[in-house]
């Protein structure tokens, strides 16, 4: 169930990744529609995070091509946004929240130029609104997970991009900030802008995400939620492995009985 | 008049080294600098060899593409090889600081280059070489003068290139997906250790130069929070132990370059034990945390 859209925000063909000749990406040929919020699921070691680097680019690409608002990624830096997995960064780095925050707009500033009032008012803004304004001059050595969660999305606010990659923004937070992140997608969503999520708990997914990419090194399905979140594809995912396959019953459950409060 | 111009060298050194050390040792690279400090030994000696000059610029030249030659090692042995970073690293430099060496000794009768200076340097000898002009006016010591330029270059390419640096250290990918060139920004960061280096080998020598990149740094990162504060403090740690390492030296009678980086030592056993952040004497009490309604603040997401 590969489903694919005109005028699409990210265009992916016949993409194939691969670390030290061993292939992890396999012929991926996807189109994403704007204006969506997307969740790209599958087990671990399935690529999801190795998917949204290549089409950013930062990863050398076998073969293939990815097109965002169907220009080179080169030519749209601007308007792109990353938040990386939390613990690819050294949260010991001698910095500020406000610091990290403000680094959201470096891109635009260009060469040689320093953060001027209007871009020192945008982080603090971007702050607000993920609800850490209070600790702005704190060091980042001293936030817990969910709070680094949130600086990093602050700084992908700052930015004011038109498309998000965030790679598992969702892994290792309290529910306060989950429920936070998601409201805030939904906004994001809401203004026009596409956000594409490496996630990686099927529970949450269905009622989070409105497209839904499955991928096991293959592209398994790519489509709106209610298609694409099937039993069958999800067998086909995660490879019809048992405790998977439970808490693919547990998920088939819970939309029948629609409950909010599990959540491990 | 000798210990100022002594003194001076020894800072001036300390401030290219304590501020590019300070980037180093946040990327975790801190061997990378050890190991450029080595390798451009044959640089020099090949520019040496085909000017038949010890003139600074084409020895900088040299040096500088060892050094950006020995980064690229370094990065095709660990990526394509698959060899761990430290042993590729440790290959890399003793490999072509052998070069170097063997060159000299081969070369021995045209070079006027001496191995032990190159490794231990001799600051004492530093008022000696003066610039005089053809008028006969002194200018003072050569080797200052090519430090300030360095030192004044090196300051330049920090202040211009703050954010960027700051921002590819701390987040490489991040920095790459908006746009900021990250192998840009390291090759030209390794180019400037490269020159820091060269500039300043035959005063202080090459095992100096990789107390100074890592010493203060190190310090200065146990002193403060603050990215910016670092950088002041480790020039500073820097300069006060040139000062104290020159009268250390005087009063021991013995090695300046030696007595500077055993005080560079003794800063950091200091800052180890009594720095109010990390020491661990006197660590600060946690601060706690901020006490903000979590789910007030879904409340006020995006406007």
């Amino acid at each position: 169930m590969i489903l694919q859209v005109e005028n699409p925000v990210v265009e992916v063909h016949d993409l194939t990744v691969s670390y030290d000749r061993k292939p992890v990406l396999w012929g991926i040929d996807l189109t994403l529609p704007a204006g969506s919020l997307v969740g790209v699921i599958g087990p671990n070691g399935a690529g999801k995070s190795t998917l949204v680097k290549a089409m950013m680019d930062l990863l050398p690409t076998g073969s293939g091509y990815v097109r965002i608002f169907g220009q080179p990624i080169n030519e749209v830096r601007k308007r792109i946004s990353y938040v990386p997995q939390r613990e690819s960064v050294d949260w010991d780095f001698p910095a500020s929240v406000f610091d990290v925050v403000l680094m959201g707009r470096y891109g635009k500033l260009g060469l040689f130029s320093r953060p001027r009032k209007a871009d020192k008012d945008a982080a603090m803004e971007a702050l607000e609104k993920v609800g850490m304004e209070s600790f702005a001059k704190r060091q980042i050595s001293q936030l817990s997970g969910g709070q680094q969660q949130r600086v990093f999305l602050a700084r992908a606010l700052a930015q004011n991009a038109d498309i998000y990659f965030m790679d598992e923004p969702f892994a290792g937070v309290d529910i306060a900030t989950e429920t936070a992140i998601i409201e805030l997608l939904r906004i994001m969503r809401e203004q026009g802008k596409t956000v594409i999520v490496v996630h990686h708990d099927l529970q949450s997914a269905a009622e989070y995400f409105d497209w839904v990419v499955l991928l096991n090194m293959r592209l398994v399905a790519s489509g709106p939620t209610e298609l694409a979140l099937t039993q069958e594809l999800l067998e086909q995912t995660y490879g019809g492995k048992l405790t998977v396959l439970s808490k693919v019953g547990d998920l088939l459950r819970k939309q029948e009985f629609p409950s909010r409060e599990v959540k491990s | 008049m000798n210990a100022f111009w002594i003194i001076l060298t020894g800072s001036l050194v300390a401030t290219c080294c304590s501020l590019l050390g300070c980037y180093l040792i946040l990327r975790r690279m801190a061997m990378v600098g050890d190991a450029i400090s080595h390798a451009v030994l044959p640089g020099i000696v090949i520019a040496f060899l085909l000017t038949g000059s010890r003139d600074t610029v084409p020895m900088l030249i040299g040096a500088g593409l060892l050094g950006v030659l020995t980064t690229l090692l370094i990065e095709f042995f660990h990526r394509y090889a698959r060899v761990q970073a430290d042993a590729s690293i440790g290959v890399t430099f003793t490999w072509l600081f052998a070069i170097g060496i063997i060159l000299l000794s081969v070369f021995a009768g045209q070079v006027d280059l001496d191995q032990d200076c190159v490794l231990y340097g001799e600051i004492a000898y530093v008022p000696l070489d003066l610039w005089i002009t053809e008028s006969g006016l002194s200018f003072g010591p050569r080797t200052v003068w090519t430090l300030g330029v360095v030192a004044l270059l090196i300051l330049l390419f920090i202040v211009l290139g703050y954010k960027e640096l700051f921002l590819t250290a701390f987040d490489p990918a991040y920095a790459a997906a908006i746009g900021i060139s990250t192998s840009a920004w390291y090759y030209a960061l390794m180019t400037a250790v490269s020159l820091t280096t060269v500039a300043s080998f035959e005063s202080v020598g090459a095992i100096l130069v990789v107390a100074l990149l890592v010493g203060p740094p190190a310090t200065a990162y146990l002193l403060t929070d603050n990215f910016k504060t670092m950088l002041v403090l480790s020039v500073l740690a820097g300069i006060l132990a040139s000062f104290a390492g020159y009268y250390l030296a005087v009063w021991m009678d013995g090695s300046i370059a030696g007595a500077i980086a055993t005080f560079i030592g003794f800063e950091f056993l200091l800052a180890f034990l009594f720095s109010p952040a990390r020491g661990i004497l006197l660590r600060r009490r946690q601060v706690q945390p901020v006490n903000i309604n979590q789910s007030d603040s879904v409340g006020k997401v995006l406007s």
